[in-house]
């Protein structure tokens, strides 16, 4: 192995990014999922599972992975973490009354030592729903200003109109894409 | 599916392989598509299904260098490929070429691709594990079933629930004592883990993705451990069986490693890691073992120690001056109701403070390994152990890391041999590229690296370390991502000129292309790099592949910047003058002539005394690269004196001068062209009198001159034909500058004496130097031979003859036609002196005949037909003499000259060796269409009509498909009928198949039309009669004869001389039985048999005859001949 075949190896390699995307159930995770997939959104059921999706996303090949995020499903999370290189939380925002286990979960999330380093994009979904929470307001809920380890982002999207969820992916691409890629 | 399509479709696959990176799109997706939903119809047709398998595996091998053209089709791919393997009724032989279809697309775009398509549901489970149940380990022919079926468990096994649910399902249904399911998937993967085939990989694969699962993990990964320790301890290496077993246990561990949770595995690193060293120490001999157990041991140093994130890795990677400037741009680029970035590019993340936590003592043994693993006789452990060294320094503390660092620099010391200089080089990459050379350190290093660019060990007559170059260039590479333009720039001179010394010098392809990627990584991010844009596109990947042009012209480019020209310079006047290759230093040379133009002044007052004071160097690789400099520079060096219109003299100081001047004296008298290394030095000085002669050096009529002589007169004698040829090429420019008078004519004292010399070398009893003096006049300067050219001519031909004493001096033979050639080769300025000579009517008579009789070379020896080169040289001759002739004299050319010319040629267009004929060929259509036109060209307006200058476009010479059939149309000219026939009956008669069947051929659809045309029949056959007649017992003619007859006759060429009773047959008859009188060679007896055979059907007294001659041949003694009569 020389450096030409280190170079032809990195070149694949530098294209590809896995990005997980985890939430609370009922967040939207699968809906976004199928929405950037260009499938039908209108029978979905909670994921009992996981799913894996590759998109092509500006010359960069995108691997989501999208497990369930049912309470029993969330201690299999962290089976899924390893070289992750951006993490999509997905917010239910008219569902005020489980920001607190949200925040929570998200915060153990930050500690995972497999999880350093990653980019992080938060959702602020269904936006489109009345009651819903502006994104702000969800930044402020989950203290987003206190992260210093990971880059973040808030977006509010609405995944069944499709709102914003371009721009969301537009930047944690871009954000991975500008690190130095070392291939570990 | 057809046995065309699938040779078809075998014959494209090299051609996709050479076309490397050129395709553009799976084209052969309906194909497959259509390959795979007919499975389930020809499973039982063992010949279709080898068809099927075949050909999937031309198609997916042609994408084997570019899989992500597949990545499109392949979820459809296996979903129609699982569907199959998903039906319980599916006969198992379906099933079996299913999963050996999904291996063959696993295997061509890599498993952990395949791996994440293949479904995952929970219903997936139980079916994956029962199928697997059913599987047979030792069933050698379906292991591509197990190792899918395995890597699908793995995808599987990561659903997000508990195992135990499966198990209470399974409770109910088949009632107690059945093994739970996870224990069923342990058992499965822990079985496979000790098979041989590939199933053990993804066994090992699924088992460390099963293991590390919250729930699994729990009750099921001491116990794992456990086994997988006493494995290692108990492991017979010395077996193959055991052997297998620890690849299976040290693979999946270090996958487990990989995959798990730190803190879970963290308590079992300890043990680990005591097990591994014992064990590593006991498999340095197997290189799998040694490698697996070199990357457990860097994994278990990661689990000791807390991940870091580099603080700097959003700070470079900017290739592209765009993107650099789009980050300067104000505003964020998320849009949108309130988006909100946490942290902006630019701005550093804040690194959690390094916190104090103890470093545990494992680590130091683990990089103690490590360390040791760099210096591996293998290139994989040296690999995996500088990883190890990057990813786990980039964990360590910034004091601990440099004191890393400062082991590895201990490895580039002389005594370290060539695989530590290059582990080292791997290991600073690695850590360069993370970032982790501290930029203070830089210093140190550089300098290191720059000496591991130029690492070449010398072993013999070979030499290591091109690896140990292509990694300084990845070292190169890496310092480029990971630095800031302020640090690198006080190296950036020293890289640069290293790198591009190394992209254009180095004498491996694949290195050169290294450091020139190196160099364009540098340039694109550093962008200090002097000239660097303008060098890296003309010094690209392509343009340094071919060596000759790095040396000569890219070299010239790079030199044009003043930063580079001495630097190169020097390299090659310091470096590369002593190299190993001879090619190198004969390039070498070669360079320093093209760069000297850069640099005259220099050259002169720096480089050439250097040279010169090497050349008499007791290292003969130095001396001789020294002499081959040193001439080249000065040629170099006389160009420009004559360019600014002075002489060498005015250039070259006197001492320089003075020395060149010495050399080939010095070399003499220290007896250096003698013994080892003799015959190197008098190629080099062969080549130093060419060059000095070139120019002009001031030893005009000084002794030197006759030393010179005398050492070129030596050279011509030398059996190596390299030498001879540089002797040659050296005595004209020799001859042309120090035996030349001013008025043009020879010093006739000199003349006098070489002439002597020479005449008598070409009746000499040794053939080389018979060779080495005809080769002298071939390349002898016109004026010569002024006044001796009557004399020269007929020496030349009679060392042309073939007498019966040296019937095997091919190669003086040629040697001297070659030289018979050149005297009537024009250089308008040698007209005058003796063209008046060549142009008598007896010297023409002389030429061609002499030619006329080289032609018919047919010397066999144990290198085969070396006659042919003869061959090939006289007609070149005769092509070169013709041509002469009919530009200044065409009077001269008699149409018996023509005549005998063109009859010889196309004998030759038609005769067995591939080669003659492709070059007689064209010789032949020059002759036609020479302009001036050639006189006396008998029957040439036919000749125009069968070969019109379209089709000589168009025709491939060597190919007997496309001449013969042009040749076989000359059978009906009178004048060429005889020989064509003698050269077709070689070929149809011969022993190539193709060349026989094309020949054959051609004369059988030439003889076809005349089949009812008695009268061209007599003639032909006449003229069969007549070869036959002429070559009677000559083996090289009536072997093929009685062969071509035999075909004839077969094919009743001759049927209308059957019922009368025409003399054909009988002299036919006649002229056979001749021919095997007293003949004793089997071969030609069994030609003869088929011919007697052919003859029967004539009736009468031809075939009473014939029939006793068979007779005759059936009491024969030897039994090969007896047995075919009957």
């Amino acid at each position: 192995m020389g450096l030409l075949t280190i170079l032809k190896k990195m070149k694949e390699k530098e294209k590809e990014m896995r990005l997980l995307m985890l939430g609370l159930d009922n967040a939207g995770k699968t809906t976004i999922l199928k929405k950037y997939n260009g499938e039908d959104i209108d029978t979905i059921s909670p994921t009992l599972g996981f799913n894996i999706k590759t998109l092509e996303h500006k010359g960069y090949k995108l691997n989501i992975w999208d497990v369930g995020g049912q309470k029993s499903l969330r201690s299999y999370w962290r089976n899924y973490f390893e070289s992750t290189d951006g993490l999509i939380w997905v917010v239910d925002c008219a569902d005020r009354r489980r920001l607190a286990d949200c925040k929570r979960e998200l915060d153990s999330l930050l500690m995972e030592e497999r999880l350093a380093g990653a980019t992080l994009l938060v959702f602020a979904n269904k936006q489109d729903l009345p009651g819903a929470l502006p994104s702000h307001d969800i930044k402020e809920a989950l203290e987003l200003d206190n992260i210093k380890s990971h880059h973040w982002l808030i977006q509010g999207c609405s995944a069944v109109t499709g709102e914003n969820l371009l721009q969301g992916v537009d930047w944690i691409t871009n954000d991975i894409a500008s690190r130095i890629f070392t291939m570990d | 599916m057809t046995v065309e399509d699938l040779s078809g479709g075998a014959g494209d696959m090299p051609a996709a392989l050479s076309m490397g990176g050129a395709l553009e799109e799976f084209k052969e997706v309906e194909e497959v598509k259509k390959l795979i939903a007919d499975i389930v119809n020809i499973y039982k047709d063992e010949i279709a299904v080898e068809l099927t398998v075949e050909r999937m595996q031309c198609i997916f091998a042609s994408y084997q260098e570019q899989t992500h053209l597949l990545d499109r089709y392949l979820e459809d791919l296996l979903k129609q490929l699982l569907e199959i393997v998903r039906n319980p009724d599916v006969p198992s032989r379906v099933l079996h070429l299913a999963f050996k279809l999904l291996y063959l697309i696993t295997k061509t775009r890599g498993y952990k691709v395949i791996v994440r398509m293949m479904p995952h549901e929970t219903s997936d489970l139980e079916p994956v594990l029962s199928l697997l149940a059913l599987q047979k380990s030792t069933d050698h022919e379906h292991w591509e079933t197990r190792y899918v079926l395995l890597l699908w468990l793995s995808i599987v096994c990561m659903i997000p629930f508990d195992m135990t649910r499966f198990d209470g399902h399974v409770k109910t249904d088949t009632g107690d004592g059945r093994k739970t399911v996870t224990q069923r998937i342990i058992d499965t993967g822990m079985q496979y883990l000790c098979v041989c085939d590939k199933s053990r990989d993804a066994a090992a694969y699924m088992l460390s993705k099963f293991l590390t699962r919250p729930d699994v993990k729990k009750q099921k990964l001491a116990e794992f451990f456990n086994w997988a320790l006493l494995a290692m301890k108990t492991a017979d290496v010395s077996t193959m069986p055991g052997t297998i077993q620890l690849v299976g246990v040290l693979t999946t561990m270090a996958l487990l490693f990989k995959h798990g949770k730190r803190e879970d595995l963290v308590d079992y690193a300890n043990t680990v890691l005591e097990h591994v060293v014992v064990l590593k120490a006991s498999v340095t001999q197997n290189t799998v073992l040694a490698k697996l157990s070199m990357k457990l041991i860097q994994r278990l140093g990661l689990t000791f120690l807390k991940a870091k994130v580099a603080n700097w890795r959003y700070q470079r990677g900017h290739r592209s001056l765009a993107a650099n400037l789009a980050l300067t741009a104000p505003g964020g680029d998320a849009e949108g109701p309130s988006p909100s970035v946490g942290s902006k590019e630019g701005e550093e993340v804040v690194e959690v403070e390094e916190e104090d936590y103890d470093i545990p003592e494992e680590v130091e043994e683990v990089i103690e390994q490590l360390l040791s693993g760099l210096k591996d006789k293998d290139t994989v452990v040296r690999w995996s152990a500088a990883k190890g060294i990057g990813r786990l320094t980039g964990r360590l503390p910034q004091e601990l890391a440099d004191e890393v660092v400062g082991s590895i620099m201990q490895l580039f010391t002389i005594v370290e041999t060539d695989a530590a200089w290059h582990g080292g080089c791997l290991a600073m990459a690695e850590l360069g590229r993370r970032g982790l050379l501290l930029p203070a350190r830089l210093g140190d290093v550089v300098p290191v690296i720059i000496k591991a660019l130029n690492f070449d060990e010398k072993r013999g007559n070979f030499s290591v370390g091109a690896h140990v170059r292509d990694a300084a260039c990845y070292v190169c590479w890496s310092f480029a991502r990971a630095y800031d333009p302020d640090q690198l720039k006080p190296f950036v001179n020293d890289i640069a000129s290293a790198l591009v010394i190394v992209s254009i010098f180095d004498r491996e392809v694949n290195v050169r292309r290294a450091a020139a990627a190196a160099f364009q990584e540098n340039v694109g991010r550093q962008g200090q790099f002097p000239h660097g844009i303008d060098i890296l596109t003309t010094c690209d990947y392509f343009a340094v592949g071919n060596r000759t042009h790095c040396y000569t012209d890219l070299s010239v480019y790079v030199a044009q910047f003043v930063d580079y020209t001495t630097v190169l310079i020097d390299h090659l006047a310091h470096v590369k003058i002593s190299h190993w290759d001879r090619n190198i230093r004969e390039l070498c040379a070669e360079g320093l002539h093209c760069l000297t133009a850069r640099a005259p002044q220099y050259m002169t007052s720096e480089v050439l005394p250097w040279l010169v004071s090497k050349c008499l160097d007791m290292d003969l690789t130095m001396r001789h690269g020294a002499i081959l400099a040193t001439s080249a520079v000065t040629h170099a060096l006389a160009l420009q004196a004559w360019s600014q219109h002075k002489e060498i003299a005015d250039l070259v100081d006197k001492d320089t001068v003075e020395n060149i001047r010495n050399v080939i004296p010095k070399l003499h008298e220290a007896r250096w062209f003698r013994g080892l290394g003799g015959e190197l030095m008098k190629k080099a000085t062969c080549c130093m009198i060419h060059k000095l002669s070139l120019a002009k050096m001031p030893f005009h009529d000084e002794p030197i001159i006759d030393i010179w002589q005398r050492l070129l007169d030596d050279c011509l004698q030398i059996i190596d034909p390299d030498i001879q040829e540089s002797a040659t090429v050296a005595l004209s420019a020799f001859l042309s500058e120090y035996y030349r008078q001013a008025d043009g004519h020879p010093k006739s004292q000199e003349q006098e004496h070489l002439m002597a010399k020479y005449l008598e070398g070409l009746t000499s009893k040794t053939q080389t130097t018979r060779i080495g003096f005809a080769l002298a006049f071939g390349a002898m300067p016109k004026f010569m031979l002024e006044g001796r050219v009557q004399e020269v001519m007929s020496s030349l031909v009679e060392a042309s003859r073939l007498t019966e004493k040296e019937e095997k001096w091919v190669e003086s033979r040629r040697s001297a036609v070659k030289a018979l050639t050149s005297l009537y080769r024009t250089e308008p300025a040698d007209l005058s002196s003796c063209m008046a000579d060549l142009l008598s009517a007896t010297s023409v008579h002389t030429i061609y005949a002499a030619l006329f009789d080289a032609m018919n070379d047919y010397t066999l020896d144990s290198r085969g037909d070396v006659g042919a080169g003869g061959s090939e040289a006289s007609m070149t001759g005769l092509l070169q003499v013709t041509s002469t002739l009919t530009i200044a004299e065409p009077s001269l050319i008699t149409p018996e000259i023509s005549r005998q010319l063109f009859c010889c040629i196309v004998q030759q267009s038609v005769e067995k060796i591939d080669r003659t004929r492709a070059h007689a060929g064209q010789v032949f259509s020059q002759l036609l269409y020479h302009s001036p036109e050639i006189p006396h060209i008998p029957h040439r307006d036919d000749l125009l009509e069968i070969f019109p200058q379209s089709v000589l476009d168009s025709v491939i010479w060597i190919a007997p498909l496309s001449t013969f059939p042009l040749f076989t149309q000359l059978l009906a000219l009178s004048t060429y009928s005889y020989s064509v026939l003698l050269g077709l009956t070689v070929s149809v008669g011969g022993l190539t198949e193709s060349l026989v069947k094309y020949s054959a051929a051609a004369l059988l659809d030439y003889l076809r039309h005349l089949a009812s045309d008695r009268e061209a029949t007599q003639v032909f056959s006449d003229i069969v009669l007549q070869i036959f007649r002429d070559h009677q017992k000559v083996d090289r003619v009536t072997l093929p004869m009685l062969k071509m007859l035999d075909q004839l006759l077969a094919n009743g060429c001759f049927d209308v001389f059957v019922n009368d009773d025409h003399s054909f047959p009988q002299e036919l008859l006649a002229l056979s039985r001749e021919e095997i009188r007293k003949c004793g060679e089997p071969q030609k007896l069994l030609a003869s048999i088929n011919v007697f055979c052919g003859l029967l059907q004539f009736p009468g007294k031809v075939r009473t005859n014939t029939l006793s001659q068979l007779f005759l041949l059936l009491c024969h003694k030897y039994p090969l001949v007896s047995t075919p009569s009957l």
